[in-house]
Parts: C-alpha cells; structure tokens; sequence
C-alpha cells in the first residue's frame, strides 16, 4: 500500500476516535554506515526502517503513537492509540495546548543531489576508505587508521487534520578520517574534516568528495604522531581562536540550545535542562559583541538542518537569534509560538518513532571579514584551538568546557608549537562578550553535528552550524593541569 | 508472526537464514515496544507509545566476506528481501581474513525478568502515577520527569544451529521537583512498575529541592565527597566503555593497557558485569548469540578481566564472555550489565562520616576529556550540598568536576549499602552503591 493510503487511514481514524487536530507522518529511512580500521572493513551497517507516527490533540492534551508495524488494518488502531494516549494525559491538569495558525502546506520538496550516494558501489567506497587508510599508515609512528563513510536519506510524508499534504526526501552524506598515535601511556587522535566520522551535509556523493579524505590522510597522521610528543596545554588565560569545527560546536551548545523555546519554557527541565534565557529577554539579553550576530536557517544549501518542510508542515524559515550581541529571536514551534508571530519552523522528530520537538536547523555564526590567516598574524599572543574532542555544558547552559584535538601557540602573529590535551572553560554571556573577530566568508564553513540528543524517549538530530574561524580573549585554557 | 512470546520472533530469524547459497547466516531479531508519560511544570505534556521491530540479517560467502543489511519489519517478503541484500554486500565485500565463523549452539542462563503487567500497563497507567506524585508536591514545588515502561524481546539464529530467545521488561520513574531557587531529583529503574515507589521518589526529589533553596556560591577546589548512587553509578558506566572491551585492549584505546592485575584503585572496589543478576534488566544471550557470563572486572581493586566478543575471544584463543554488539562491529565487545558491589555501611552514615565536603545528587552531561586516565568532566545538578560535622547544612551553587575516575575510586574511604540502578542521560545504566571519596577536583563553578 502506498503511504500516502496508509496515511489517510490513520487520519481518518484519529478524527474520528475524537482528536482535535491530528498529524500523520509515515516516514521511510535508509541508513548506511562504513568503517574501515587500518586495512580491513570495520564495521557495515545498512538499514531501512520505515513506519507511521500519529500525533493528536485531544482537549488540549497531546498523544502520539507510532509502529514499524503497519499495514491497512493496524493504521487506524494506531491512530486510536494515539488518542487513548492524549486522553490519559489530562490526569495531571494544567493548560490546554493550543496551536498557532499555520497555512497548511501542499508540496513535495527534495535536497538537491549531484549524484545519489547509495547508487555508489559499495567496492567503490570501500576502495576510497582504504586508500584513506593507506595514506594515513605510510606516516611511521601511526597506531591505527580509520576512514568512515555515513549516508542517510529521509522521505516523510505528512498529511495533518488541517489540510497539509507533505511528500519530502532529505539526503545527507559525510566522511572522514581519524589517525590514532598510541605511546607511553598516551592516546592522541587527529581527524579530518571533523570529529565525531567527518564532515557531514545535505547533498549527495560530493559531500563524501568535498572531503578530500586521501590528500588530507598523512597531513593529519602527522600531525596525530606530532601530539604523542606534543607537551600539554599550561594553565593560563589568554586569546584563542576557535576554528571553525570547533566554533560550530561551541555555537551548537551555547547559543543554539539556550535558545529553544521549549527549554526556556521548561519542557526539558528534566532531561537536557532548561536555559539561563527568559521568554523576557527577547530584544533585550546583551548575549555577547557586536560581532556576534547568529542567524538560524533551515533554506541554507548544504546544511543537515536543510529542509523544505519542518515536521509540522511549516514552511524552512531564515530568521535572527542574536543580532549584533543583542537576543533577537528564539528557535519555535506552533505551540510555543509567542505573540501571533507564528511557528519558526524548528519542529523536527528522529524519524517514523518520535513525536517532533523543537530542534536546531541551521544556526549560523554569521561571518565577520578576512581570513584566519590574517586574524593568526594580526594576534600577538595566544592559542589556535582546532577540532573538538570532548564538550559539557550545565543545565541551563551557563558553565561550559570544552576540548580540543591540537592546539597551536600563536606569537608574534605566527603559529608555533603545538599543545595536546587542549581544554577551555567559561561562562556563556561573558565568553561570546569577549568575541571581537570572526573571519569573513572566505572561510565559511557549513559544518554538520550529527549526534544531537534532547527528548524522552531519546532522539538524535542532525543540525548545522555555519561558522568561520573567531577570536575570543580573555580565555582560560588548560583546566586540570 | 505467530504464536506468543519471544519464541514467535524465532520465526522471523529462522525464515531469515533459510534462503540458502551462505557459508554462514545469522539474523538478529529485536523488538521493543512502550509507552512514556512526560511531565513538566506539573502538567503532563508529551506522552507517547512505539513499537519496533527490526531484522538484521549477517551473510558471509566465498568463506569470509561478510555482509549486513538491517530492516524494520516482519513482513516475509521484506526479511527475504533484506537477506538477498545482506548476501549481495557479502559479494562485494573485500575477504576479511580474521572473520572467526559464528558460535554454534549453547545453553543460556536465566537472566532478566519479564513482568507481563509492566508490559502491558496502559497511557491511564503511567498517567495515574504522575498524576499522584504531582497531587502530593508541598506547596511552591514544581515537578518535571517521565514515567516509562518498556517490553524487549530479542531473538537471533544462526545457521551455526543457534536458536535464542528471550525477553525482559523495564519500568522507570523519574522526577525534578523545583522549588524556585533549588531543584531536587530522584529516579528509580526496576525490572516491574510494581517494584518502584514512585510516591517515595516524589517525596524525595521534593525535599531535595526544598533544602536546595538559596545555595550558597563554593570557591571550586578539590574536596571530599558523597556521591549518591545515582553520581557513582556514572563513574562506573564511564569506567565501563572506557577499555573493558578486548578490541579496544589490543588496539591500545583502552586505559587497562598495562595494568592488568595491576592495582588501579581502592581495595573497596569491586565492579561486576553481570546479566544474571536478579535486579539487572536483559536476556541471557549477547548479539551473537553467546551465552553471557558474569565477570569480575575489578576484584577488589585489582584491574581483572576484559569482555570478548566471538572475533576477539577466538583471537585471544578464550571463551567468549557474552559481551559481543552485532558483528561486525568497530567498537568489539562492551559490558552492559555493570555493578559496582555494595559495601557494609548505610548510606546515610556516610554523611554522617563526612567532617567537610559535599553531598552531591547527580551529574549531569558528563563527557570524556582523557581516555588513558580515565578523566571525565561533568556538572553537579538538582541537589548538591555542604556538610560540616557529618550533617547537611546547606545547598552550594552547582561545580563542575574533573577528575580522573581511576584517582576518585583510589581514594573510596567507605561504600554504601544500598544500591541504585541509574545512569546520567539514559545510555545504558550501572547499578552502584553511594560512595565516600576523600578527593574529588571541582574546577569550576555555575551560577546556580
């Protein structure tokens, strides 16, 4: 049966077992994971998983119910489960939720793909992978190599009780190298383009090519057997700059999850917190610099959190977060749309599974002017820190920590040596106060974080995060020494 | 699907590897199926139910490639489906020299427990309970958390003769209550819905936060500490994927390196991975299908054992231990039933023992900083408190530690005896006792 049938059924049901409003969303995902270890495939994983998640509105009380298991006759039980499931939620009390108004959506939309990546052989992947393994081990001293390719492709169908009738595919791709140098009780690891299996956006096959895996393998290997010997970071406060792998991390954990409506509200409190952000401090929180000015944008080519649709049917949306240092915006959906200004569009779930929340799609550090080589030259005194190894941030997103990959000393305006075991720590409002450099557009960069988690039951995200490389002083580095 | 039971998924398995022209085929059946009732700002607010179902179906031709392919569905037609595409990938994968075979038939322990009412409790269920504890807060008290019942069924075959099935369910409860200017927590993870307390747990996150009203700002610094379960139970999780695994051993990312038999820390200290337990949640069989066996990872403070999967046990010439993902695998084996054995004294007399230091509630966001000392950095969160002359006597502005968790379990003065299964985030759990530890590095502070 096609899904567009299965989805009417539900819908259907839904109304008539007594929802209010109803959204139906049947959504198919393929996933294909490769890994090679030195000169052998790792791991292998390719999975299809589709299903049909019902979400309803019953007096004002939520309900979703969602199975791998449906056919004609199960869609219009799952849809009355839903409802079982809204009606029990009116036990504790408390407020209805209301919806702001949406214009319901008839389209189909579709990321843009140069070539299909699961129409590449899987020889030809696996081929890629080792020869990136390869160049990485011709560097003596190396322990391991990896090399990763990641694909994904969503198609959601999503019809709602109001009209909307959504047919959209989302493609993403991604890879990347990591070089292992093991001695003396230590472990070093260097990786390209990112961390965490690379690189990764929406789009197809380019994406894996963008990457350069192989010309980047014995620059990278180098530099993870440079780090074994590398000495660690001293404790200090100093200027740092961040570069832009890094950056969209930072930006990812203090600026784009404070400002999720639903956080600020309190719908996460108990699970990933809550934000040191008030529904008041709209136009008003000094966030950080003049140069700092945060867009989210869900219309941007290239990003994970690309889509034409959210999965409330509401239309990818461009507006400002912080604007010039100033909080201009928050990431919304329908129900916590403030003041009739309607749903940001932010509305997204980790597939068939689970009832949309409020996510990241892209949120961008929009860039300043010149390039990181003229920001290193124009810094007398400090630290460039590059890729991330490990974050933590607290509860409402205030004390953060992170740390990095390598870490090069700047004097004079020149890179110098390099530091291992990098780490910086801070406070939110204080650390994007001290901002007063970005690069320009030259080294833009949409990066993808693949693994961001929020919910009960627990979901994963894909976001995006535009950065170019920035300069914070003021910075304390090397907690722990 | 026919019949009831696990057994019925034994079907899917079989129908799965019987298509022939393989050398070797397993498939992996797994479904889980529940409901979860969350709550914020004392109003339940998203609640939901899911079932799944998935197929993952390993194929290996010319004697070792190997190839997988994973489905959500028992439609017949679909796992046929996904089978042929496992043997294609097999065809087009390189030879993998190392590939051990699968495991033949075994016998399997009891393990888990099934509570067919945890099962098969209702949205009005779970409702209810959060509904009650809501109804009991003290006045100025908010609540936040999620009630969840859960029912896992696995099954796996293999044309090796393995045939293993088994089930098990889980029921979890937990709460921050929020009193304004200090939150409190508490949560419970049982086998049966039955066996928590959820007006227990209520009654405890609410008094938390009462008494963490007004905290007071504490200079960062390294102090002694009391972790409740719920904080040490994140320091043995960590411990735990930090270089059990025998793959992660032989590839040198694992902080064991060198220190097998060694003394790495208290003598106090004993951490067991164990899935027949009688309070541990899951089935008596790894994703291999290997019989899983209990392991004394730290005897007495003595680095002891390592976990193999089938690949690497065979390497090491050893019994597999249970311990295996689904192979391939790049990560290798990972203990998931873990425990850190209770001591003698009462957790409430651990407190008690304390001249000055911290209580501390839970962690929160914990992550890595240094795989090779095991150093970890986290938050404190929902109820962390000052103690002078073995007796709380106020609440401090939350720390962020960062401390090496071999250097925290070296210096355990004392161990709780009562245990709490938990884990900070939801990945996987650890059963552990409260601990007293005479160093624990805060180096930093919130605002809060």
């Amino acid at each position: 049966m096609e899904p567009e049938e299965l989805t009417e059924l539900a819908l259907e049901a839904a109304v008539a077992a007594g929802a209010g409003y109803a959204d139906v969303r049947w959504v198919r995902e393929e996933t294909e994971g490769l890994t090679v270890t030195d000169d052998r495939v790792d791991d292998l994983e390719a999975e299809d998983s589709s299903g049909l998640g019902v979400r309803v509105l019953v007096d004002g009380r939520w309900g979703f119910a969602a199975s791998a298991l449906v056919d004609p006759g199960r869609a219009g039980d799952l849809a009355r489960r839903a409802v079982e499931v809204a009606r029990a939620s009116a036990a504790a009390g408390g407020e209805p939720v209301r919806l702001a108004p949406a214009e319901p959506a008839v389209a189909g939309w579709s990321t843009p793909v140069a070539r299909d990546p699961f129409a590449v052989p899987l020889a030809e992947r696996v081929e890629l992978l080792l020869a990136a393994c390869d160049a990485q081990r011709s560097v003596a001293g190396l322990a391991h190599a990896k090399a990763t390719v990641d694909l994904w492709r969503r198609r959601t169908v999503l019809w709602s009780s109001e009209g909307t009738r959504l047919d959209q595919t989302v493609t993403q791709a991604g890879a990347g190298i990591e070089a292992v140098a093991v001695g003396d009780g230590d472990l070093q690891q260097r990786s390209w383009p990112n961390s965490f299996r690379g690189q990764y956006q929406a789009g197809g096959w380019e994406v894996v090519e963008a990457a350069e895996l192989v010309a980047n393998a014995p620059r990278v290997a180098a530099e993870a057997v440079q780090l074994l010997a590398a000495p660690p970071l001293p404790e200090r406060v100093t200027t740092v700059i961040l570069d832009g792998q890094q950056l969209s991390l930072q930006v990812h954990e203090s600026v784009g999850h404070p400002l999720e409506l639903d956080r600020i509200l309190g719908m996460e409190a108990a699970y990933a917190g809550t934000s040191f952000v008030a529904p008041g401090d709209l136009g008003r929180l000094r966030y950080g610099s003049p140069a700092m000015s945060v867009t989210a944008d869900a219309t941007t080519p290239g990003g994970l959190g690309t889509f034409g649709f959210d999965d409330e049917g509401v239309a990818a949306q461009r507006s400002p977060l912080v604007a010039e240092g100033v909080v201009a915006g928050f990431l919304t959906s329908r129900e916590t749309a403030v003041d009739g200004a309607g749903s940001g569009g932010a509305m997204r779930a980790d597939g068939w599974g689970s009832m949309p929340l409020i996510r990241m799609t892209n949120v961008h550090l929009e860039p300043g002017q010149g390039s990181l080589d003229e920001l290193v030259a124009d810094t007398p005194d400090g630290l460039l820190l590059s890729v991330n190894r490990s974050w933590s941030i607290d509860d409402r997103r205030v004390n953060f920590q992170f740390g990095v990959e390598a870490a090069w000393e700047i004097k004079g305006g020149r890179l110098g040596r390099l530091y291992r075991n990098a780490t910086y720590d801070g406070r939110t409002t204080e650390f994007w106060g001290s901002l007063d450099a970005v690069c320009g557009p030259g080294d833009w960069v949409v990066w993808g974080v693949p693994n961001c988690g929020k919910g009960q039951p627990f979901q994963n995200a894909r976001v995006g995060h535009g950065a170019a490389p920035a300069r914070f002083r003021n910075v304390h580095v090397g907690v722990g020494r | 699907m026919t019949g009831s039971g696990p057994e019925r998924l034994l079907e899917v398995a079989e129908a799965a590897i019987g298509a022939g022209g393989a050398d070797d085929a397993e498939a992996l059946v797994y479904r889980q199926a529940g409901g979860l009732t969350r709550f914020a700002s004392s109003r339940i607010h998203q609640s939901a139910w899911r079932e799944d179902l998935s197929v993952r179906v390993r194929v290996v031709v010319d004697g070792n490639r190997v190839g997988t392919a994973t489905v959500h569905s028992a439609d017949p037609g679909a796992v046929r489906a996904t089978a042929r595409r496992a043997a294609e990938v097999a065809r087009t994968m390189p030879p993998d020299p190392g590939y051990p075979g699968m495991p033949g038939p075994a016998a399997y322990p009891e393990a888990g427990r099934h509570d067919p009412a945890t099962a098969a409790a209702d949205p009005a269920t779970r409702a209810g309970l959060v509904a009650g504890v809501i109804r009991r807060l003290p006045d100025g008290v908010a609540a936040a958390g999620a009630c969840e019942t859960r029912e896992l069924e696995i099954a796996l075959a293999n044309t090796r003769g393995v045939r293993a099935a088994g089930a098990t369910t889980a029921a979890s409860f937990s709460i921050l209550a929020d009193a304004g200017s200090g939150t409190g927590w508490a949560e419970g993870t049982e086998p049966a819905l039955a066996d928590l307390d959820v007006a227990a747990l209520g009654e405890r996150a609410a008094r938390k936060a009462v008494d963490s009203r007004e905290p007071r700002e504490l200079a960062p610094g390294t102090y002694p500490v009391v972790l409740e379960p719920n904080a040490a139970s994140v320091l043995v999780q960590w411990l735990g994927w930090l270089g059990f695994g025998a793959k992660a051993y032989d590839e040198g990312r694992s902080f064991l390196v060198g220190r097998l038999g060694q003394r790495v820390c208290s003598p106090l200290v004993t951490i067991v991975d164990d899935a027949t337990a009688a309070d541990t949640i899951g089935v008596g069989f790894d994703f291999e299908g290997v019989p899983k066996r209990p392991v004394t990872l730290i005897d007495r403070g003595v680095a002891a054992s390592l976990v193999y999967d089938f690949r690497a046990a065979t390497g090491h010439g050893v019994e597999p231990t249970g311990h295996g993902l689904p192979a391939p695998s790049a990560e290798g084996a990972l203990p998931m039933h873990l425990a850190m054995l209770p001591g003698q004294i009462p957790q409430a007399d651990l407190v008690a023992g304390l001249e000055r230091g911290l209580l501390v509630t839970r962690f929160h966001y914990t992550n890595l900083v240094n795989l090779m000392d095991t150093t970890i950095t986290g938050m404190t969160r929902d109820g962390t408190f000052w103690v002078e002359d073995g007796r709380v006597v106020g609440a401090v502005r939350n720390l962020r530690f960062t401390q090496s968790i071999l250097d925290a379990l070296s210096s355990v003065r004392a161990v709780g005896a009562e245990t709490e299964m938990a884990a900070e985030d939801g990945y996987g759990a650890a059963r552990a006792p409260a601990l007293a530890i005479d160093r624990f590095a805060f180096s930093s502070a919130t605002t809060f």
